[in-house]
């Protein structure tokens, strides 16, 4: 019984070994530069969603504000970086830093709030960060900051030429953030993490200290996003409030989770996979002046998802395990 | 020796309601206590105040000689009290071996000792065989022994359990007395609510009965069925003088 479990568990791994290796080799063969673009955003939007979902998937607290931790990270390393000249490496540990804690000071209020309570709490707090930015004149306020373009260089993290080096990072990124999740769901904190999701009352009365676990998921959720957030700043050079801490990165982290099945190690790279590409092409295809349409592609997505199949597109290949076991 | 157990002057109330008036019991080692009334007694309170659910208004709550009334419901699992809950709470997206290692992780330092002791547990609990089911996919009996079994992986000193045995076949109903004073053979003091007489008296060694909030009579089982006063409380008056 433990054996077949430590087998799954190393296949699980293996396989994500596998398709990291695969995903690696992909822009041998795919030169196009508007391609390699959506290869980038996919794979920073797996690497989000997988964060997303440590809190919001495991630990059970819906959270729809993660694009404040998101900013935060972007805005961390550009105002180190602009107004310091801090290397965007030590402003993407800041950033990560600085959004755990705040995370956390959050959390202290908002987790005594139940269910859809909390949902509408991050939502509230995330918009009002936006103002706060928005208004903020050190911060370059609603004009945002420009990143100042130097020479290509691992060490300043910036690469004008050659979409590639984002590409490998984004992808070490997903990775980081799917082997966190792996490690994690076999820990002490995943499995409280998931005891509280299905059942507060029973996890305290087991010994589980509730408010803690979710602390310690926002700590770790919001530290990854905010990684993600330092990277994004990097891959477009200038960051304003409403392009890192808008309400849609809000949605595009969780929705990937929730295409490909919430509290599951697959489902946000699942989801990611499908969703994000298809984002990006009804963008491109319809133009600028359809902002709204992407939206309404992966609302009605969701929609067909949660009728038709609620644990999300990863629930299809447990059917299929479950219906070939004796 | 001190009681395991002992609430003083237990008293709590909901808004005007009286629930436990001066509640004062005790639950020494290695017993099996009922806890028995009829409905509205206060006995879900008391087991609550006990399990730590909330704090008594007033009153203090003792466990093993030291004074936990204010202590949260984890802390005291931490220190020894283990419960179940009478609508069952389990972990219904995780497997059923999942659910015992959450309670396994209060004493294990490391998951694979919580695991090995949650699977114990599961074979104790006669639920081995159904170690990778989905607790959802659990029939009702099999649920009440998984609230058992995970209370119990917290390698509790004293368990609270709670109407376990309420609503289920005679058959079930004798597997899990039988799972009871198996559980009290391993050292661990039992408390019970329950509700029908019948299949507690034969388990108990001492019953106590609560009706209005207040302790009736505590002694003996067969001595606590003939008394008139739990006659009276739980048939009414005319069966208590036609005695």
């Amino acid at each position: 019984m433990d054996k077949a479990f430590a087998e799954r568990r190393r296949r699980e791994l293996m396989l994500a070994g596998c398709l990291a290796l695969v995903a690696a080799l992909v822009p041998l063969f795919v030169k196009d530069v508007y391609v390699q673009n959506i290869m980038v955003l996919t794979l920073m939007y797996a690497a989000l969603s997988q964060s997303w979902n440590i809190l919001s998937g495991y630990c059970g607290q819906i959270s729809l504000g993660h694009a404040l931790y998101f900013g935060l990270g972007a805005y961390t390393t550009a105002l180190l970086f602009t107004k310091f000249g801090v290397l965007p490496w030590f402003g993407m540990l800041a950033g990560g830093v600085i959004s755990a804690l705040i995370a956390m000071a959050l959390g202290y209020p908002c987790f005594r709030l139940r269910g859809h309570y909390f949902a509408i709490a991050t939502i509230v707090i995330a918009e009002i960060a936006l103002l706060l930015f928005q208004n903020w004149n050190w911060a370059g306020a609603a004009l945002g900051i420009d990143i100042p373009i130097r020479r290509d260089s691992w060490l300043t993290f910036q690469f004008a030429r050659s979409k590639l080096p984002y590409f490998y990072f984004a992808l070490v990124l997903a990775c980081i953030a799917w082997f966190v999740t792996w490690w994690l769901e076999d820990s002490k904190w995943g499995f409280w993490w998931r005891a509280v999701k299905d059942n507060p009352d029973a996890a305290e009365s087991l010994g589980v200290v509730v408010f803690n676990s979710k602390m310690g998921a926002a700590a770790v959720s919001a530290f990854l996003v905010a990684v993600g957030g330092s990277f994004y700043c990097q891959f477009v050079s200038y960051i304003d409030p409403e392009s890192v801490m808008g309400f849609q990165f809000s949605l595009l982290m969780a929705l990937p989770a929730v295409l490909g099945g919430i509290g599951t190690l697959w489902g946000p790279m699942l989801g990611a996979v499908i969703l994000i590409p298809l984002t990006e092409l009804t963008r491109s295809f319809i133009g600028g002046s359809g902002r709204g349409v992407d939206l309404i592609v992966y609302g009605s997505l969701i929609v067909l998802i949660s009728l038709a199949r609620p644990q999300g597109l990863v629930g299809l290949f447990a059917r299929k395990k479950k219906a070939l076991a004796p | 020796m001190t009681p395991l157990l002992e609430t003083r002057s237990v008293t709590q109330r909901f808004s005007g309601l009286v629930a436990n008036s001066d509640v004062s019991i005790s639950v020494g080692r290695g017993e099996i206590v009922g806890l028995i009334g009829p409905n509205g007694a206060g006995k879900s309170t008391l087991f609550n105040l006990i399990a730590g659910v909330m704090p008594p208004t007033e009153g203090a709550i003792l466990f093993d000689g030291e004074d936990v009334t204010r202590l949260p419901a984890a802390e005291r699992c931490q220190r020894g009290i283990g419960r179940t809950f009478q609508v069952v709470k389990s972990f219904e997206t995780m497997s059923v071996i999942d659910n015992v290692i959450v309670g396994a992780l209060v004493r294990a330092t490391h998951i694979r000792e919580a695991r090995r002791n949650a699977h114990e547990v599961l074979e104790f609990a006669g639920l081995a065989a159904r170690a990778d089911v989905l607790a959802s996919d659990l029939i009702p009996s099999e649920k009440r022994r998984l609230e058992v079994a995970r209370a119990l992986a917290t390698r509790p000193k004293l368990l609270l359990l709670d109407e376990v045995l309420t609503g289920l076949t005679p058959i079930e109903a004798q597997t899990g007395v039988e799972l009871v004073r198996r559980v009290r053979e391993t050292g661990v003091t039992v408390l019970m609510v329950e509700h029908v007489m019948e299949i507690v008296m034969p388990l108990v060694d001492r019953a106590i009965v609560l009706d209005l909030g207040k302790v009736l009579v505590a002694g003996k089982p067969q001595d606590v069925v003939r008394d008139p006063k739990v006659i009276t409380a739980y048939l009414g008056d005319r069966h208590a003088v036609g005695q």
